[in-house]
């Protein structure tokens, strides 16, 4: 399909932590098209962060291969998966993650760096992001003096400035207040809705789920539920 | 970037960061006295060696400095000598005549080098009236007297105006003796000589030799210690019959033992190097497993293995280097005061020092010629120190770096 970003055949994963085999992936398939802004539910241990970590190139699939945007991850050395991750992948996590030592700016502006991208254009989309997020205020200040909300936030920033084909999050809300997850919610999904922005979200938070356009349920490791919301 | 959070990420932990600068300190602060200390013994050894043992240069007839026989006397023309000794470079000579021989007394007798002198060259030479501890150093013509070491008569217990024999051979062969009467005893830096070398007038002991104004040696003190190399390299063309021998040469074992403790100095500091290296690769491990979590994120985010390196290797050098301007600053200050003060050792074995020809009161001298071998040595330090942390921090799987 054109508007592929995700398509993953048959995958399985299984730990082997203690010497005893736990599936923690088996048999999925997944097709995540550009735009779409997809909740990934289930009970703890279904394989919500192994599928997570799987598309976005951390993890690897016993079997199984996962073609993102036009390429096979599962078949890429890890040198080229780190500079995949660079330059397609956008992640949020559940503890925010970021570098306590950099101001709000200079961690989203990180990743940017790294991409090699040229300071006046960094200082362009930094600060249009931050001005999307409300937070142009507080983009030199250290994460230690932002509230939770606020560093998840910069967080999302960090993510989209790279401007990746996705962005992965992974329990986004999980440690945040309903204020604070409502807000970063209307901000995620106006980003999906103005930009056309991908987001695949891990969560077992009620209102993550209600505010997803698709739904995808684990179980056991296995997809048992994939529904799709018919726009109001 | 990377510098930047380098930078910041080592103080994180202030106080650790600090013990760590503060050992580096110490530890090269250490090592800069250390080599200091030696250098200074060095200079003051190799000082003591030029001023008042061989002086820069010395004229032997070939042959002579190895069986000391008295008939290898110089054999140049004495005008000669002096005219070309009158040249700029060369501040002062003294004429030795020079024979082995045995002194001899009712409390024992002892294996000596019997060396004739002018007192008046000799103090411009090897200021031995400078080393003069009884008696005087000037004798009249007319009575036999002797310059005696301190060991030497200690060892003989021989007092001033006390009479002794000295036997030799002259320059026919025969078996000849004689009365001398210690006119004085000086004690130098280097007890060793002070046991064999006596000092008597030179025309006497010509006499007794059988020799007219022969001499065996003629030292040779220049104006400037840089002028060693050109002063005997001209010296050798211009008296291509005698044996024309620098200081090192005279006194092989100063030269050594200049070298060896270059060497040992900078052994001593490699030694505190790799102590603190551990210190350093401790904090550094110990810093990176508390940003565990971290580094799987930025690894997450796609930062690969080179700038991971880098990063961690830039934290490492400036935990490292952040102690060497510290040191520099205060080492050099505390050398200048004692390089002006000087530091007595005497506290710590003066017979002992002395036996090695050292004197007691050291005036360290600070390395500069060595500073860039030590920063050097110091970023090697950093080097090695980031291996293991730059190791483990690469071998992180980012998806367990990541939890919790």
């Amino acid at each position: 399909m054109e508007n592929t970003v995700i398509d993953a055949h048959n995958i399985s994963k299984t730990y082997d932590p203690t010497g005893i085999p736990v599936p923690a992936i088996r048999n999925v398939h997944l097709h995540i098209a550009k735009g779409e802004f997809v909740a990934l539910v289930g009970p703890s241990g279904s394989g919500k962060t192994t599928l997570l970590n799987m598309i976005g190139g951390l993890d690897h699939p016993d079997s199984g291969n996962i073609i993102v945007n036009g390429t096979d991850i599962t078949a890429l050395r890890s040198a080229d998966l780190v500079k995949f991750r660079l330059h397609n992948i956008g992640f949020v996590f559940q503890a925010f993650n970021l570098i306590p030592v950099l101001t709000a700016s200079e961690n989203a502006e990180f990743i940017m760096l790294l991409q090699k991208e040229k300071k006046a254009k960094r200082a362009e989309r930094i600060n249009g992001l931050f001005k999307q997020v409300g937070l142009l205020d507080k983009k030199n200040t250290r994460p230690a003096q932002l509230s939770g909300g606020q560093q998840q936030r910069v967080a999302v920033v960090r993510a989209l400035a790279s401007k990746p084909q996705f962005v992965l999050a992974d329990e986004p809300t999980a440690n945040l207040d309903s204020a604070a997850a409502f807000n970063l919610l209307d901000i995620m999904a106006a980003l999906n809705r103005e930009e056309n922005m991908t987001f695949i979200f891990s969560t077992h938070d009620q209102r993550v789920i209600e505010r997803a356009k698709r739904v995808i349920t684990l179980v056991d490791g296995q997809i048992v539920s994939d529904s799709t919301k018919l726009p109001l | 970037m990377i510098i930047r959070l380098a930078w910041r990420n080592i103080w994180r932990n202030k106080m650790r960061s600090m013990v760590i600068i503060a050992s580096v300190t110490a530890g090269l602060f250490a090592g800069m006295s250390i080599m200091s200390l030696y250098k200074g013994m060095m200079k003051s050894r190799i000082r003591t060696v030029i001023d008042t043992e061989t002086g820069h240069i010395q004229l032997h007839a070939k042959g002579f400095m190895g069986d000391q026989d008295p008939k290898r006397y110089v054999q140049e023309d004495g005008n000669k000598i002096i005219k070309l000794l009158k040249d700029k470079s060369i501040r002062a000579i003294a004429q030795r005549t020079i024979t082995a021989g045995m002194v001899s007394t009712p409390n024992g007798s002892s294996g000596v080098s019997i060396i004739g002198i002018s007192p008046e060259e000799e103090m411009r030479v090897s200021g031995l009236g400078k080393k003069m501890r009884q008696g005087k150093m000037t004798w009249p013509s007319t009575t036999r007297g002797m310059l005696m070491g301190k060991k030497l008569a200690k060892k003989l217990k021989l007092t001033v105006g006390e009479k002794v024999v000295i036997t030799m051979t002259d320059t026919a062969d025969n078996l000849i003796s004689a009365a001398f009467r210690i006119q004085g005893i000086y004690q130098s830096a280097n007890a060793p000589l002070d046991e064999v070398n006596v000092y008597v007038s030179r025309k006497e002991l010509q006499e007794m030799l059988g020799l007219e104004n022969q001499v065996h040696e003629i030292a040779i003190v220049l104006h400037d210690d840089r002028l060693l190399d050109s002063t005997t390299q001209w010296l050798a063309m211009e008296f291509p019959t005698l044996a024309v021998e620098p200081w090192k040469a005279l006194s092989p074992e100063t030269s050594l033992m200049a070298e060896t403790v270059d060497t040992l100095s900078y052994i001593i500091l490699v030694i505190i190097l790799v102590a603190l290296s551990f210190g350093i690769m401790n904090t550094m491990m110990m810093s990176i497993l508390e940003r565990r979590h971290e580094i799987g994120m930025m690894m997450a985010l796609g930062m690969g293995r080179l700038p991971l390196l880098v990063l961690i290797m830039t934290e490492t050098f400036f935990l490292t280097i952040a102690g060497i301007p510290i040191a520099l600053v205060t080492g050099r200050t505390a050398i200048q005061y004692y390089a002006k003060k000087g530091m007595d050792l005497s506290g710590m074995g003066r017979e002992m020092m002395e036996s090695f020809g050292f004197e007691t009161m050291i005036y360290p001298d600070f390395p500069s010629d060595k500073i860039a071998f030590i920063i050097a040595l110091v970023f090697a330090t950093a080097l090695v120190s980031s291996v293991v942390p730059i190791l483990k921090s690469l071998s992180m799987n980012p998806v367990s770096a990541l939890q919790k």
